[in-house]
């Protein structure tokens, strides 16, 4: 079967630091998967992240999404790459303060030059799902930090990446906010088979995945699967195995 | 570390943040240095002014300078200020007192002075030379520049406490600020969340309405006589239309324009773009924070380009007419027979050959019609300058067509010449001193002259502006036919006799001017084309040279305002570019957006200034200046430089703008 995504033998050192901030990393990520990253501070999470979605060059190794290398990119063609196969979700939620949400939501639509009506429908009916409907002629300012996380994935989602990254998205949300947004994630990911990759240091967030690879030192050292598992169940064995972390640092 | 040693590593470490405010500075110091060295420079003074004229106007743009000063430092001062108002909450976080936050930006302000003095006094005393040689050289005075000081030690003392007191309002205006805001407010200013913000449609419409009105207002004075210009008063309509402008510049921009956008929105096929979804909702953003500044610059632009149109046009326009006022290069009137022989010789001195010398008899000749055009009896003695010390009574000028023809044919106009219709016996063709203010021609008017005992009724055949005599000499000059002039001549009407020389090799020579004024006892009578155009460089030299230092300045302020708000701006939203480029946007599509919005800005102020300055020229030629060249378009040459000018500055700052805006969100 080809993977959606595959990272093969994936190294990045900063100059500054000296040592990897990755080292030798491979792993492969079917269509349709949600994958929780995890790892304590400076694991090399967020450099995976930067690296998997164009936004950083790894120093060896390579990286294939939908069968593209991502080393024979330019800066051009990894715009268009981001552009028509990946999303993203931020811990800042960073939206465009100066635009409505309809409007921030339609950015991705625009770049894809899809006709008005078609944008203008996409939009309802993902903020209907993200039960911001309501909120849509408001400005980001005017909306709580749930609400703006979650017209941060609808933006995201809207244009059906081939694969959407999430960077810390309930980092900066209380629990009833972050369950919503996670709710979301993953009803996206099981009605519209969105593959979801999403790093997080939170037990509860992971549990929401189906399959988490936990990072130290820049290297995979465990990965777990959710197979059958209930979400309760997934979720003591991902803490278990966090405890057991600390306990080892 | 004590307050000092903060200020000045606090410089130090954003030496490039501050780098083009302490270059502004340096620059606004330099204009106002150069200007006071030379308002001090009794050398020049004492060549160049006339009763003080100059020194008045000194001291009146000196106040103007000092106020602008003041008001472009203390407006960047507080734009920095408010870009700093977290790492001042900080201070205040960590235990700083606010007199001591405001005694470390007030030394701040004094480095970022001094600096600016020393640079500005070498920068302007250098200016402040060039513009000495400049104007010696253009009004070819002998200046000994041996005694004019590099550095004037007055013009030092004035300059450095003018400095001492910029830094004292700039002192109360970060105290008041300091002061004011508390410390959640300096923590939560740099960023305040956007909000929804409903359109009304009154001031919007108000405002486009007010400007309509105004512009609508000046093109009245089109309608000569007949226009509210004329009928209730060329200042309380001037204020009016100023006024409607003002305000409605105010509303334009600040109601107007964000509703257009607005509405623009709903237009979905030219919104969904991947660069107008994001200019269309930055600009109604921008706008809404920035309207104050950007109504300003639209004012202040309007005011520096209107300043140098008109100023522009007031030292062209003479200099243009001059072909009318003195056609001939030299003129005088015959008094005595002596005279031409006397002229001669003079002139044989400086050129020997190709100058013409033309007598010409011209008939005064009045009429009894009821109506007569203003040439008839206008010229009436009202002023000091030379040709209004001279008398003339009521009447037309007769001339013959054949002199006619000879003089403009001598005086560089064979084409005009050529064109001159054949008269007959009952015609004539007039010379207008200007065109009617209602546009009307005297052509087909019936005038009876006197000629003799009896009333000959005569015709206007034609009307035109190229009159033969210098005005001072005759103004009511009419053509008649070669034959007529002989019956003049026959019957004894009075005549005056006026000698027109003309020839390149007598061109633009002051010294030959002044040896036939002393041949003609300082007569009025005697006029010059060159000598004319000199004596208006030299009375227009110097305003046009002092408004220049005032208009520099503006250009200097709205550039720096428009960067500095510009910077700021995409500074401030550089997250937003990159959160675009995560989605896909390429660098070139960034650019794009980027001098979209830079454009946007550049484009409102230059814009709304260059009709403000079209309709305030407009109105300043047709209401306050003599209409001696007619309607023709090339008199408004000096108006488009001026806008070219302003262009092209303009375009300077603007690709600097952009250049500095794509380096800050481009760089990796």
């Amino acid at each position: 079967m080809t993977a959606l995504l595959e990272a093969k033998e994936v190294t990045k050192i900063y100059k500054k630091a000296g040592h990897p901030s990755l080292n030798k990393v491979s792993f492969r990520i079917e269509a349709g998967e949600f994958i929780g990253i995890m790892g304590a501070s400076g694991s090399g999470k967020t450099t995976l992240l930067n690296v998997l979605s164009t936004i950083d060059t790894p120093t060896n190794g390579d990286i294939w999404i939908n069968g593209v290398n991502l080393k024979r990119l330019n800066d051009t063609s990894a715009a268009d790459f981001r552009k028509d196969h990946l999303g993203f979700i931020f811990q800042e939620y960073f939206l465009l303060d100066s635009l409505t949400i309809h409007e921030n939501i339609s950015v991705p639509l625009t770049l894809q030059k899809l006709p008005p009506q078609k944008i203008e429908s996409m939009v309802k009916n993902l903020a209907e799902r993200f039960g911001i409907a309501s909120q849509l002629n408001k400005y980001p300012g005017e909306l709580s930090g749930g609400q703006r996380q979650r017209a941060s994935a609808a933006r995201a989602i809207v244009k059906q990446p081939s694969i959407l990254f999430a960077d810390e998205p309930t980092g900066a949300l209380d629990s009833s906010s972050a369950t919503e947004l996670l709710n979301a994630l993953w009803e996206a990911n099981q009605d519209l088979h969105t593959t979801i990759l999403m790093v997080t240091h939170d037990a509860y967030a992971a549990s929401f995945t189906n399959r988490i690879l936990i990072f130290k030192d820049g290297t995979i050292i465990k990965e777990l699967q959710r197979h059958d598992r209930n979400r309760k169940s997934f979720y003591e064995s991902i803490a278990a195995e966090v405890a057991k972390l600390d306990t080892e640092r | 570390m004590n307050t000092l040693s903060m200020a000045y590593k606090n410089l130090r470490k954003n030496l490039s943040f501050y780098a083009l405010y302490l270059f502004s500075v340096s620059l606004v110091i330099t204009v106002f240095f150069a200007f006071t060295s030379f308002s001090m420079n009794q050398v020049m003074l004492e060549v160049i002014s006339t009763n003080g004229r100059v020194e008045s106007m000194c001291s009146i743009i000196s106040v103007f300078l000092m106020i602008f000063v003041v008001f472009y430092m203390g407006y960047s001062n507080r734009f920095f200020l408010k870009r700093r108002t977290k790492e001042l909450g900080i201070y205040t976080l960590l235990g700083y007192r606010k007199t001591t936050i405001l005694s470390l930006l007030t030394f701040e302000n004094i480095f970022i002075c001094f600096g600016a003095f020393l640079v500005g006094l070498v920068l302007g005393a250098i200016a402040h030379k060039g513009i000495v040689i400049g104007i010696t050289a253009l009004l070819k005075l002998s200046v000994d520049s041996a005694k004019i000081q590099f550095f004037h030690i007055s013009a030092i003392r004035k300059t450095a406490g003018f400095i001492l007191l910029v830094v004292f309002v700039l002192c109360m205006s970060n105290g008041r600020f300091l002061f004011k805001t508390s410390l959640m407010e300096l923590i939560r200013f740099e960023k305040k969340a956007e909000k929804n913000m409903k359109f009304h449609r009154l001031p919007a419409f108000l405002g486009f309405i007010m400007i309509l009105s105004g512009y609508g207002l000046a093109l009245d004075i089109f309608r000569g006589g007949k226009s509210i210009w004329f009928l209730v008063g060329f200042y309380p309509i001037g204020m009016l239309t100023a006024m409607l402008i003002v305000i409605g510049t105010v509303f334009f921009i600040s109601s107007f324009l964000p509703y257009v956008m607005k509405k623009s929105k709903s237009h979905k096929a030219a919104f969904y773009t991947k660069t107008k979804i994001i200019t269309t909702p930055n600009f109604i953003y921008r706008i809404r924070s920035n309207a104050r500044t950007l109504i300003m610059l639209t004012l202040l632009s309007a005011a520096t380009l209107s300043i140098s149109a008109i100023m522009a046009l007031t030292v062209y326009y003479p200099i243009a007419a001059v072909s009318r006022i003195a056609p001939s290069e030299m003129e005088f009137r015959i008094e005595k027979e002596a005279q031409i022989e006397a002229a001669k010789k003079i002139i044989g001195r400086y050129a020997a050959e190709d100058v013409t010398f033309t007598r010409t008899d011209i008939y005064k000749v009045t009429s009894s019609a009821s109506s007569l055009p203003m040439e008839y009896s206008v010229g009436t003695a009202k002023g000091d300058s030379d040709n209004e010390k001279i008398l003339r009574e009521a009447g037309f000028e007769c001339i013959s067509r054949t002199s006619y023809m000879t003089l403009l044919r001598e005086q560089g106009k064979e084409e005009v010449s050529d064109s001159i219709p054949k008269l007959g016996s009952g015609e004539c063709i007039l010379v207008k001193y200007k065109p009617n203010s209602d546009n009307s021609l005297e052509v087909d008017s019936i005038y009876p002259l006197a000629i003799g005992d009896k009333e000959v009724p005569f015709t206007v055949k034609a009307v035109t502006l190229d009159n033969p005599f210098a005005f001072a000499n005759s103004i009511g000059t009419l053509i008649v036919s070669d034959d007529i002039y002989k019956q003049l001549e026959a019957t004894g009407t009075p005549v005056t006799s006026l000698m027109s020389i003309n020839g390149k090799a007598i061109e633009d020579n002051e010294e030959l001017y002044e040896e036939m004024r002393d041949m003609l006892a300082e007569s009025p009578y005697l006029q010059g084309q060159s000598h004319r155009i000199n004596e208006l460089f030299s009375l227009n030299s110097s305003t046009f040279l002092l408004i220049g230092f005032l208009v520099v300045l503006f250009f200097i302020a709205t550039g720096s305002i428009l960067y500095f708000n510009n910077m700021s701006a995409v500074s401030d939203t550089k997250s937003d570019y990159q959160i675009l480029i995560k989605m896909g946007y390429t660098n070139g599509c960034i650019k794009k957006i980027i001098r979209r919005q830079v454009l946007d800005f550049f484009a409102i102020p230059f814009a709304m200034g260059t009709l403000d300055c079209i309709f305030a020229t407009v109105v300043f030629k047709a209401g306050l200046m003599q209409n001696l060249l007619g309607s023709t378009l090339v008199q408004y040459v000096p108006v488009v430089l001026a806008i070219a000018l302003t262009a092209f500055i303009y375009l300077i700052y603007y690709f600097l703008t952009i250049r500095t805006c794509c380096k800050i969100v481009c760089k990796k």
